[in-house]
């Protein structure tokens, strides 16, 4: 994938080796994507595939051990500790456990008002009414919560705080890691849809890394699929899930349960685990569970090319709706 | 269509399951699990009653705090007697189950009725090979030697999908990747041929490709062994395809129970519906705007009065705040029950059978 100036996030080449003893757990290898401003990006895959370090690596809460991130037309890699600290306000981050993101003894008003203490941007009268309206927009009645504790709060008020918090130095980019997989069905519907009037009121570029491929495609505008490391498909979220070209990504869809009973999707289950990042398979990762590996894919990682406009696969031998072959060029 | 609702009392007695035999495996009759709190009295269960036909699958689902999961261990009378008050009826095979002898639960327990739990690390012993704590049971119940029962200890992990058992029967319990030990969960569980099984959680927190092979082997180890099944989950993407009747919880009691496809079509009950157009789904298109609802289960410390749904109900009437709804049947289905005073017309049922036909 090229990239593009207009992007305002740009991960290129991201790779993210962890030692573990003599052995490096590759957890990212070489992922590029682009994210537009005014976007959500949804990043998807099983656990271990490297989407929570991938977004991690973006705040530089992680080292890249390779690659760039460039934000906002300024290179985060390699910046030093006072600059980045200055880019970070631009970008935010919210985690997945509400409850242990938040400080149980603090109370909720001063848990949303810290990062203005931090910079000192607003003080007084300012800082005030900037964390009412903060509280307000995320559904919580300030009157009521201010002087909560955070260990008073359920998951989902706390999931709240947490949103109200990375929310309000303003910033261009939020980060969101499993943001609702802690919550009851109920409660993540009310988030997800406070994502969605937040992401239009701040005019908000969202990369929103979960397990889960309804919610994933629910919020997305384009999705890329994760496999141990690798992108293995980038695809706007409803051509993603209708004519998937990656054989993991069909094989994920199709072992996702729908909350219907009548099925109407034929099932293709995958057998086996995926295989551990300190050794991976040569070649096309997920070549050891794919029903269509050929010997190509042992020997060569295929890249990612796009295969129809915004479509991007990796793989030697997608799959096609007309039937004709992509083959990949390198 | 309209579904009005005729008073019943839910007597179990004339609510025989359709399609399962007349005589009933399990039948819970106005089961309350009552726990002491320093808050006061805290009503986790609170007058649930179904019955359960043999090689019958039960689809229970709630959201966190519902009371699924203490009526799945008040059930198999698994809670402590300390602290919890229990009353009601648990007939089990013709057996009281509610405050029988430990030593007769203890002959239930893993030999009749088996349970699978969420966490499958929490559940093995991390010290103990697992092999061991397959035979465990294989030798107790079924008395066997050590040899029969290492040699069915290897059959029934080749049965829940463990490649080269040999091995494996010699592993630890953190050797083994999630997947792997919750297949091991089952093999323990379906040692002793159990007729009742009860899965609480058995998928959440496994990877979608792994879930998917975990609930196919429930259901395939339940033809095969012709048993009955509780499936305990907030999810009920795990249950549509999978149960025969769903079991709908809300603050400590059944709100609504009904053949699955009748839960998912037809559905009675504002808070099911609720629950099901809350639910994100693949096959929307993306951006579409969730019926979320608003608020949150109400505190089971606190006495409820009327219906525990009436606060964040659309449909609440007067009445509802003051008045519960018993379980009520549907006019034109008998095993369709629901507890609510202003039931869904049939005209406002779920979109989901917009591609026609089906099996």
């Amino acid at each position: 994938m090229s990239h593009s100036d207009d992007a305002l996030l740009s991960v290129q080449g991201l790779e993210v080796t962890f030692k573990k003893g003599r052995h490096g757990v590759q957890a990212v290898s070489g992922v590029s994507f682009d994210v537009f401003e005014g976007e959500t990006l949804g990043l998807v895959g099983e656990s271990g595939c490297g989407k929570t370090t991938t977004g991690r690596s973006i705040m530089q809460l992680v080292t890249p051990t390779g690659g760039r991130v460039v934000f906002d037309g300024q290179e985060l890699t390699g910046l030093r500790r006072k600059d980045l600290r200055r880019a970070r306000t631009g970008m935010q981050m919210v985690f997945q456990d509400p409850i242990s993101s938040l400080n149980p003894r603090r109370k909720v008003f001063d848990i949303v008002a810290e990062p203005l203490d931090i910079w000192g941007t607003q003080t007084g009268a300012q800082r005030t009414s900037t964390v009412r309206t903060m509280l307000d927009a995320v559904g919580l009645d300030p009157d009521a919560v201010s002087d909560r504790y955070a260990r008073e709060c359920s998951g989902g008020q706390c999931q709240r705080v947490s949103i109200a918090r990375s929310l309000v130095m303003r910033p261009k980019l939020l980060i969101c890691d499993e943001i609702v997989s802690a919550l009851d069905v109920s409660v993540q519907a009310q988030i997800l849809n406070l994502l969605e009037d937040l992401k239009a009121q701040y005019n908000l570029t969202v990369v929103f890394i979960a397990h889960d491929l309804a919610v994933v495609k629910n919020v997305s505008d384009r999705v890329a699929v994760m496999y141990l490391g690798r992108l293995c498909e980038v695809a706007p979220a409803d051509d993603l899930y209708s004519s998937p070209a990656h054989p993991y990504t069909a094989d994920l869809l199709s072992a996702a349960l729908d909350a219907s009973p009548i099925s109407t999707r034929e099932r293709i289950v995958l057998t086996g685990e995926p295989p551990s990042a300190i050794d991976p398979p040569s070649g096309c990762r997920f070549r050891t569970r794919c029903p269509s590996a050929q010997r190509a894919c042992a020997e060569g990682a295929p890249a990612l090319i796009e295969i129809a406009p915004r479509h991007s696969v990796a793989c030697h031998f997608p799959l096609t709706r007309s039937g004709e072959g992509t083959r990949s060029s390198t | 269509m309209t579904q009005g609702g005729i008073e019943v009392d839910l007597d179990v007695e004339r609510f025989p399951v359709a399609g399962f035999g007349a005589a009933p495996l399990l039948v819970v009759d106005d089961l309350h699990t009552t726990f002491t709190t320093p808050r006061g009295p805290l009503r986790a269960v609170d007058g649930v009653s179904f019955s359960l036909g043999h090689n019958e699958t039960l689809g229970i689902v709630g959201e966190s705090g519902s009371g699924k999961t203490v009526l799945s261990r008040s059930i198999m009378s698994l809670l402590p007697r300390a602290d919890v008050e229990q009353t009601g009826s648990v007939v089990f095979d013709g057996r009281e189950m509610v405050g029988a002898p430990a030593k007769e639960l203890r002959a239930l327990w893993g030999a009749k009725i088996a349970m699978v739990f969420q966490d499958p690390m929490a559940a093995l012993n991390p010290v103990v090979r697992i092999g061991r704590q397959i035979t465990e049971s294989l030798r107790l119940h079924l008395d066997l030697d050590r040899r029969e029962a290492t040699a069915q200890a290897l059959s029934l992990l080749g049965q829940v999908g463990i490649a080269s058992p040999e091995i494996r029967i010699r592993s630890y319990p953190h050797q083994l990747s999630g997947g792997m030990r919750q297949r091991v969960m089952i093999a323990i569980a379906l040692a002793c041929s159990p007729r009742l099984l009860l899965a609480d959680e058995p998928t959440t927190g496994l990877d979608v490709t792994v879930q998917a092979q975990i609930l196919d082997l429930l259901v395939e180890m339940q033809a095969e062994r012709n048993m009955a099944v509780i499936l305990v989950t907030h999810d009920l993407g795990v249950v549509a395809t999978r149960a025969d009747r769903i079991a709908v919880m809300y603050a400590g009691r059944i709100v609504e129970i009904a053949a699955t496809e009748r839960i998912f079509g037809d559905t009675a009950m504002p808070y099911t519906r609720a629950l099901l157009e809350s639910t994100p789904r693949i096959s929307n298109a993306s951006h579409t705007r969730l019926a979320a609802i608003d608020g949150r289960p109400p505190d089971l410390s606190v006495p409820i009065t009327g219906c525990a749904f009436s606060e964040r109900c659309p449909s609440a009437t007067e009445r509802c705040g003051i008045e519960a709804p018993p379980l009520t049947s549907a006019r034109d289905d008998p095993t369709h029950l629901f507890a609510c005073w202003n039931p869904l017309p049939g005209a406002l049922r779920v979109r989901s059978a917009s591609k026609g036909a089906s099996s």
